[in-house]
This record gives C-alpha cells, structure tokens and sequence, in this order.
C-alpha cells in the first residue's frame, strides 16, 4: 500500500518536474551519512552506498556479493541468521543497538534498522539495512549515566565528626531516589559507626518543597526507629519561611540553625562538654 | 519452619525480651503475654525489647510494640526498643509503623544507659 502511494507521488513529480525519480532517490541514498546497504535474503551484500562505505571502511566493489557476517564479531555471528528469519517472516529489525567489525578490524557500536523490501507481486526479495555509527553516542551516554552516579555519591556523603556523632550534609534538592539512598547510607553508617546522633545539615539545600521535607520527615523517623536521635540543622531563615507556610510539623524534631548549634545539641545528648583549656566553658 | 523462639531474660531490674527473625502473629501475641508475665513476676523498672534479628515487620507487630509499652507502662515500666535493622526502619517508615512515643536505642547497652539515666532526650527541644 505504502509502496503505492510513494509510487503515485513520484509520478505526480515526474509529471510536474519531469526528471528521473530513481536517480533522485538513488542520490539521496549516496548522500547520507548513514550506511544504507541491500542484502539478499541469504545476507549477500547487493548494494552499498558511500555511508556504508565511510562507516565500515570497505568499498563497494569489496563488498557487493560477500556475506553480510564478514561485518559480524564472532561472538555474536548467530544474530545474522536470527535477523534474517525475522525479515522472512516480513518483520521489521527497528533500533537494533549491536557490534559491527570495520575493515581494520575495529569494533564499533551501531543501531541497525532492517527491513525487508518486496517485489511488485508483494514477495520478499531481500532486505535493506541502515546502520548508524553509535559509538560515539553510546560512549557519551555511558559517561553520562556514570557522571550522574557519581554526583549522587558524592552529593550524600556521611561523615563521622565525633564518636557517636555523624553529619549528613545535604547537597541540591532531593528527588526521591536519592532521597532513598541517603536515607539507606545515613542509617547503614549510623549502625556502622554506632552513632546516638545525626546531624542532617540543609546548608547545601537551595530550597524546600513539600517532597524534600517529607523525605526529610521520613529519614528523622527512620532514625529514630534505629535508636539514634536525628537533629536537622542549616535551618536558614528561607528554609524556615516555606517549612512553616507548607505546614510542615516539625515539633517532634530537634532543629537548630547552623551545623555549630546541631552539634552542641549532640556533645549534649552525649554528655560530653567543650572546654577551653584554662578551664573556662 | 523457621525458629519463633521469643527469648525473655530478666537482668537485674531489666527484662531484656530477643524477637525471632520472622515473628508470626501468634508469636507477636505469645510476646505481649510473655512481657506482662515477667511484668508481674519480676516487677522491672525497664523493658528492653532487642529486634536486631528481626527482619520482617508489620502493622500488627507494630501495634502490639506500642500497646505493650503502654501497658508495661501502666505496671510501671519503661520500654526501649533496640537493634532495628536500617532496612527495617525504612519499610516502617514507609508503612507510617513509627512506633511513636517509644524510646529507642541503637544497641542493649545505650538502652541500659537510657533506662539507668531516663528521657535524656526530653530534655532537648
């Protein structure tokens, strides 16, 4: 049907332009960057255009006639019968991401779409593939993803700054994820470090949201469960303002404004005092 | 079937009570009937309740936690729970099973010291 209507609208051009439509569609095919190559249903190369030419490093004479697996890496060589059993069932192969050796022998990631081309009676005959070089794409990706796990290491760190004292400077605003895995790593380092307090310091927060201040509800009840008292400090005077418009009930926990005041809180919890040394508090 | 043993040992002026991994609910009621047993027996100033094995917590264990505690109350006691593992503590959490109005200590040891020198975080705010 498809083939129809491209059919009728070439015609239309024809008339109109009156030029050569296989060879404007042929041009564009020579054009792209992408690797445009036809294959019969047995996987031998029957067209390759300067895309494939530019990716893969072989020419068209090299290739045309040769199995399409020379391009295959070895260890995944079942893929080249598995994809042309789909093609002859008339399946479409769509946004593929696999392996392809180049002439030199390098390996590249690539996103293939396959697809099989049928003779005017609506038989398959063969297959045509457009492969895309992704290696730069997938290797910046890759970058991002660990770039975006290392921030949120590095973003919730738990540090111990006395025996039986931890502080938990947040850092950024709090999306549920990493509002869990705060909460996990602060609790695991309480246990860890046998910890009777934690000082959540909100310094870093730039602002408070309904979602953040649950979450940091979530983690003083959590540490409370644990036995360990939570104390919430960097309350700035923003922080406060939108905590009391949201309505947020923060009577039940211990909060002080500076990291300095928290921890007085915790030398008090644990009994201890900071003396100067001519003995003067 | 997995060991539903509640361990309930009298120290001193303390009766420490170990919950099993995975208490089932006739094990949460076994508990609560243990507890007012050796509340009566023993008359203790505290309870130590000791869920550092346990790994499955649910509303109604959580429930029974604060009725004891209450009735532990009532003849006289105190009640701190201890050992509650992190994983435990978010799912209780998430649940709403806060446990509230219970004191709760890290380790047996801090709940002894909390029981030996009471509410030392009351005196915070």
């Amino acid at each position: 049907m498809a083939n129809k209507r491209k059919l009728k609208a070439a015609t239309a051009v024809n008339e109109m332009k009156g030029f050569d439509i296989q060879a404007f569609l042929a041009a564009i095919v020579e054009s792209t960057d992408d690797a445009i190559y036809g294959k019969t249903l047995e996987g031998n190369i029957l067209s390759w255009n300067h895309g494939a030419e530019r990716t893969y490093g072989y020419s068209a004479a090299e290739m045309v006639g040769r199995p399409v697996s020379v391009l295959v890496p070895p260890t995944i060589i079942d893929e080249v019968p598995q994809i042309l059993e789909r093609l002859k069932r008339g399946e479409r192969v769509d946004h593929f991401e696999t392996l392809r050796v180049k002439k030199n022998g390098e390996v590249i990631d690539v996103s293939l779409n396959v697809s099989p081309v049928r003779d005017a009676s609506g038989k398959i005959i063969g297959a045509s593939t457009i492969a895309r070089d992704i290696t730069e794409q997938k290797k910046l990706r890759e970058a991002l993803t660990q770039r975006a796990k290392d921030i949120l290491d590095i973003s919730t760190p738990v540090l111990q700054v006395w025996e039986g004292v931890v502080v938990a400077p947040f850092i950024g605003t709090l999306d549920t994820q990493r509002a869990q895995q705060f909460m996990e790593r602060l609790l695991d380092r309480i246990v860890e470090t046998n910890s009777s307090v934690a000082l959540l310091d909100v310094t870093g927060v730039p602002a408070v949201d309904t979602r953040t201040a649950q979450h940091l509800i979530e983690t003083i009840t959590s540490v409370r469960l644990l036995g360990a008292q939570a104390v919430l400090t960097g309350v700035r005077p923003a922080i406060a303002q939108t905590l009391a418009h949201l309505g947020i009930n923060l009577a039940d926990v211990v909060t002080r404004s500076s990291l300095a005041a928290g921890l007085r809180v915790a030398l008090d919890v644990l009994h201890l005092k900071i003396s100067s040394q001519d003995g003067e508090a | 079937m997995t060991n539903q043993n509640i361990s309930l040992v009298k120290v001193r002026d303390t009766v420490l009570v170990t919950m099993p991994a995975d208490p089932d609910d006739v094990t949460v009621t076994t508990f609560q009937e243990d507890v007012l047993g050796a509340m009566e027996k023993y008359r203790p100033k505290g309870l130590v309740l000791d869920i550092s094995g346990v790994e499955t917590f649910d509303s109604f264990f959580a429930r029974t936690i604060t009725e004891t505690s209450r009735m532990v109350a009532m003849m006289g006691g105190q009640t701190v729970i201890t050992g509650m593992h992190p994983s435990v503590a978010i799912t209780a959490t998430q649940l709403g099973l806060t446990l509230g109005g219970i004191l709760t200590a890290l380790t047996v040891d801090r709940a002894l010291d909390l029981l030996a020198h009471p509410h030392p975080r009351r005196r915070l705010r």
